[in-house]
């Protein structure tokens, strides 16, 4: 055992030596034939770690394709790299992850494959339709769903308690005297944070029923004042000009991961997802934080949004698109999923979101609450016909510019920046060949 | 420090210690202190003490041998991996690239040839161009060459340090007496014999001090390796750690492992270290140099 | 370059070499690999700078329009009066700090030089990831070194607000980059001959007549090369900005807060390869000239102190 171990950290010492002596002959070659039996290696771009998982299980049913899983990089990084290989015409990955918003960068210009051709269009009927609509661009699949944000609130229920709010705000109302309670507490007791968070604002503006992008093929039309994005606008604008927001600790932050910590953040409306890095982040809040539905805009309506989420496409540029379509359908929708869900990863099947054991499992960091269930449910409610523009990652980039000094003077509104923010994204939307309005 | 040629004048050798001298270099050096401080303290603590207590207070666990157990032993082990390729890129850029320098800077300071003037400006006018505008066109260059995603794609450029040219030439024109040089001519020897018996000699605390810069721009180099490279068993320390870095700040299933990212930091710069203390001894020759001259 | 011939008159070499061409063979290996990382990619670059990219529809060539739209472009100009603003400032100051110390350090009154020397170099030696994970820590008003000196103080002092992240990132890049100047003025130093100072000695000059007459002048080489090179590397400047958003909310950093980060933004987020490489090449442009106006001022400046 210590013997093999010392061996393979030998062997992956010497192992650079080697190949660059030997170098450069591996990375272009292997088959460009389809025949079945032949050997084919498939490369996977993903950052998210339960995909390796599903590997080894993968190779034992297909002796005759090999997966290597990459890390080339999160979102952006990711992107521009893959945008590099298809521009250099070498090194395509056979298979990426891209977060919703990224599929229509790489749909509308034909960049990848349409997974129609390969079957994907029966796989619908398991999958939270809103998470179906994301990887849909102009009718064809170009995704499949690997991973899931329903928008959800996490609550420190010590510290709304000691606030006097004894049960979770259940509509934005409620929200909003719960906020005025925290922020009495004094110090740096605040309901949340926000210092331009777009994805919280535009999950605020979904659920409410705004629906700012439309897309139509190259066409795109912005319009922030629809009925659902003037109300959630208005009431975020509210909370911001009373002071009962943070406008200082920035998410994924030291800052935030003591706030947190500490207590005195006392709500975070977020993905999903933020289950599987809360427990890391605030390990002396334990037991504190419960996960309810997100307030509602009406009192008795289930209503959700999304917040972030990836799925995974194959290029159109890509070599082997059978066998990374065969390994996608595994870890996505087939027998590799399980593994990957007990992984920590929280996907948007609803063979898994309605089994009875996912939906019953207590969690100890979270009090012995059963969040399988609840985020099951902010999954299945999530409002459909949500659309991003496909340059999206663009615009996203600059919003912090547009939204920064409000929030460092508290100058101006947050219309006024949408307003500007459509402009920028009018402008340079068309620059870019799409016509947008 | 020992100064043997000069060791005859006490007074201009080894002159009195100044205590006032001290102090205030010493100021200065608690600036540069602090930070690495905070890196030793926190690369202490677990990743629960890390988020919860006191940037410069001690954890409640002395978690550093374990921190240093699990970066060897994290996503089976590829930080061994990381650093050898590291060394690697180390190793042969900062040799190659001195040597370079080295033989560029004579060729400027002591030799003539047509365009030497443009030469200059072209070298300062290239590193004057934003690296990062570059990078694509570089990238496309190499995925041409096919050398994308092989150690030769950080290699070939590490080889080129324009700046270690230009300090190279200034110091050859200060510490290569050229009398010297036409002396070893005159004896009979060629233009590379001359150079590497008599010039290189001379030249080796510049060449250290070249050498250090090599060593340390290759080691923390960031952003053109992580656009070269996709494939983690060819990655430098510096694309790693960062990845680990952003496995928790991206949304998704990513595991936060700052106390992986700060041990691993430090562990990478005791290499540095030993080598700036090893490789100083040799600024002492600068001694040798002047009793030539003399 | 009006500084090729401050070394060259330096070397006070024979005038004729007997085989005029030898530096060719020397120079030749570094100007090949040089082309190919540097000069194919930037006139490739060059060449990018003509066209447009689009999403939609391809790559078209549009002349010198990305020229007339930088020059046009007020998020450009800004990140621009931004750097020279930190160049005038940060630059001198870091200079003269670092000088100060080789000085320090060379004179050997120091106790413990051999400590010193390192300590000062070694903020060169961490990773920007991790330095500015520190400095988060150490000028972070809520739970940082900062924050608790606020408290202690009564002050209430953010070193990350819009007005004061500049004066902040100074700190950070002072912080990373004496040691390596103050290196690079130490080995000048050390190149200086030992006899110098035993004449200088038997002369009866004392210290500062010894700084003034012989280590000065002896600096002068490494100070041109250093004040051209910090110049080329505060235009440039790009880790700080980059990553100071992910730390703390609303320090006034922008995605064209310095024109390199805006290149980056524009190729990287905004796919506009061809304006962002247009953007490079105007920017090296006015590196050089203010390099090379700096640097005619300090030699007139020397010649004129002799």
């Amino acid at each position: 055992m210590r013997l093999s171990r010392k061996l393979r950290l030998l062997s992956a010492a010497l192992a650079p030596m080697l190949a660059l002596t030997a170098c450069s002959g591996g990375s272009g070659g292997g088959g460009t034939g389809a025949s079945a039996n032949e050997q084919v290696k498939i490369k996977v771009w993903s950052w998210d770690g339960t995909v390796e998982g599903a590997v080894a299980g993968f190779q034992a049913a297909n002796p005759n394709i090999k997966v290597e899983v990459v890390n080339a990089g999160s979102s952006q990084d990711e992107y521009k790299a893959l945008d590099n290989a298809i521009q250099a015409g070498s090194g395509v990955p056979d298979l990426v992850m891209f977060e919703y918003f990224a599929v229509p960068y790489f749909a509308i210009p034909g960049k990848l494959a349409d997974l129609g051709e390969f079957g994907a269009g029966k796989l619908q009927q398991d999958y939270v339709p809103a998470a179906w609509s994301d990887v849909t661009v102009g009718g064809k699949v170009y995704a499949l769903p690997s991973d899931y944000g329903p928008s959800a609130m996490f609550y420190n229920e010590a510290t709304l308690k000691k606030a006097g709010v004894d049960k979770p705000p259940a509509t934005w109302d409620e929200y909003y005297e719960a906020a005025k309670k925290v922020r009495a507490l004094g110090g740096d007791h605040y309901i949340a944070q926000d210092t331009g968070d777009i994805f919280f604002l535009l999950s605020l503006i979904w659920q409410a029923g705004g629906r700012p992008f439309k897309v139509d093929g190259t066409k795109v039309h912005i319009d922030f004042t629809d009925a659902g994005t003037t109300k959630a606008v208005a009431f975020w604008q509210k909370m911001l000009d009373e002071g009962l927001i943070n406008t200082k600790i920035t998410g994924w932050s030291d800052d935030w991961n003591r706030a947190l910590n500490d207590g005195s953040l006392a709500t975070q409306t977020m993905g999903g997802w933020l289950t599987s890095t809360l427990p890391e982040r605030a390990p002396k809040a334990s037991g504190d934080f419960k996960v309810a539905l997100m307030p509602q805009w009406e009192p008795g309506t289930k209503v959700g949004a999304a917040n972030g989420g990836s799925s995974f496409g194959i290029p159109a540029a890509a070599e082997h698109k059978e066998a990374a379509y065969k390994f996608l359908e595994y870890f996505a929708h087939g027998k590799g999923l399980s593994s990957r869900v007990e992984a920590g990863a929280f996907v948007p099947n609803l063979s898994v979101l309605d089994d009875k054991a996912f939906r019953d499992k207590e969690s100890t960091y979270f009090g012995g609450q059963k969040v399988g269930a609840v985020l099951a449910e902010a999954s299945e409610i999530v409002g459909s016909g949500w659309q991003y523009p496909p340059f999206f990652e663009w615009a996203r980039s600059i919003y912090g510019d547009l939204a920064s000094p409000f929030y460092t003077t508290g100058k101006g509104s947050l219309a006024e920046i949408l307003e500007q923010w459509r402009q920028r994204c009018i402008q340079y939307g068309n620059e870019q060949g799409f016509e947008v309005s | 420090m020992p100064r043997p040629a000069a060791s005859r004048l006490h007074t201009v050798g080894n002159p009195r210690k100044s205590t006032t001298l001290t102090v205030m270099t010493a100021l200065f050096t608690l600036y540069c202190l602090l930070p690495l401080v905070w890196l030793v303290i926190n690369a202490t603590k677990s990743q629960a003490d890390f988020v919860s207590t006191f940037g410069l207070g001690p954890g409640h666990e002395f978690a550093l041998w374990d921190n240093i157990a699990q970066v060897f032993t994290y996503q089976d082990g590829i930080f061994a991996r990381w650093l050898l390729n590291t060394v690697l890129y180390v190793v042969v850029g900062a040799t190659v690239s001195t040597f370079l320098a080295a033989l560029g800077g004579y060729a400027l300071a002591k030799l003539d040839f047509t365009g030497k003037r443009v030469f200059l400006l072209v070298v300062l006018g290239s590193i004057s161009v934003p690296g990062i505008a570059l990078a694509i066109p570089q990238f496309l260059l190499f995925a041409q060459l096919g050398m994308t995603d092989t150690p030769w794609a950080v290699l070939i450029p590490s080889f080129i340090n324009p700046f270690g040219l230009y300090l190279m030439w200034v110091f050859t024109a200060e510490a290569v007496p050229s009398g010297l040089l036409e002396a070893a001519k005159i004896d009979g020897a060629g233009e590379f014999r001359t150079f590497l018996q008599i010039a290189l000699p001379l030249l080796a605390p510049a060449g250290v001090t070249v050498l250090l810069f090599s060593f340390v721009s290759i080691w923390n180099n960031y952003f053109l390796p992580l656009i070269m490279l996709k494939d983690p068993d060819w990655y430098p320390l510096t694309v790693g750690i960062n990845q680990w870095n952003k496995l928790g700040s991206s949304a998704g299933n990513g595991a936060l492992v700052q106390n992986l990212v700060i041990t691993s930091a430090l562990l990478t710069i005791v290499p540095l270290i030993i080598a700036f203390l090893s490789l100083q001894r040799y600024w002492q020759s600068g001694l040798a140099l002047g009793a030539v001259k003399g | 370059m009006a500084q090729a011939r401050q070394p060259d008159a330096a070397a006070r070499g024979p005038r004729k070499p007997r085989r005029p061409q030898a530096g060719l063979a020397f120079i030749a290996p570094f100007a090949a690999l040089f082309a190919l990382v540097f000069i194919v990619p930037i006139l490739y670059a060059a060449y990018l700078s003509f066209f447009q990219d689009r999403l939609v529809g391809g790559t078209t060539f549009v002349g010198l329009d990305n020229y007339t739209k930088l020059v046009r472009d007020p998020q450009f100009w800004d990140g621009v009066a931004r750097v020279a603003r930190f160049t005038l400032v940060q630059v001198p100051i870091m200079l003269v700090l670092s000088m100060a110390l080789a000085l320090a350090l060379d004179s050997m009154r120091l106790h413990g030089t051999k400590f010193l020397r390192v300590t000062i170099f070694l903020p060169y030696a961490v990773p920007a990831i991790v330095s500015t994970l520190m400095w988060g820590f150490l000028l972070g008003v809520k739970y940082g070194l900062f924050g608790s000196l606020n408290k202690a103080l009564g002050t209430d002092f953010d070193p990350f607000s819009p007005g004061t992240t500049l004066i902040s990132i100074g700190v950070m890049v002072t912080w990373a980059f004496t040691g390596f100047n103050m290196l690079i003025f130490y080995a000048a130093l050390k190149a200086v001959p030992r006899e110098l100072y035993e004449a200088a000695a038997i002369d009866g000059a004392n210290e500062l007549q010894v700084v003034r007459a012989i280590k000065l002048p002896a600096l002068r080489g490494s100070l041109v090369v250093t004040v051209i090179f910090s110049i080329i590397g505060t235009f440039q400047m790009f880790n700080e900005p980059q990553i100071l958003p992910s730390m703390v909310a609303n320090s006034g950093v922008t995605t064209f807060y310095t024109p390199n980060l805006y290149a980056y933004n524009l190729a990287f987020t905004g796919s506009q390869q061809g304006y962002a490489a247009a953007l490079a090449l105007v920017m090296a442009a006015i590196t050089i000239a203010v390099a090379y106006a700096v640097q005619i001022r300090g030699l007139r400046n020397a010649s004129s102190g002799r």
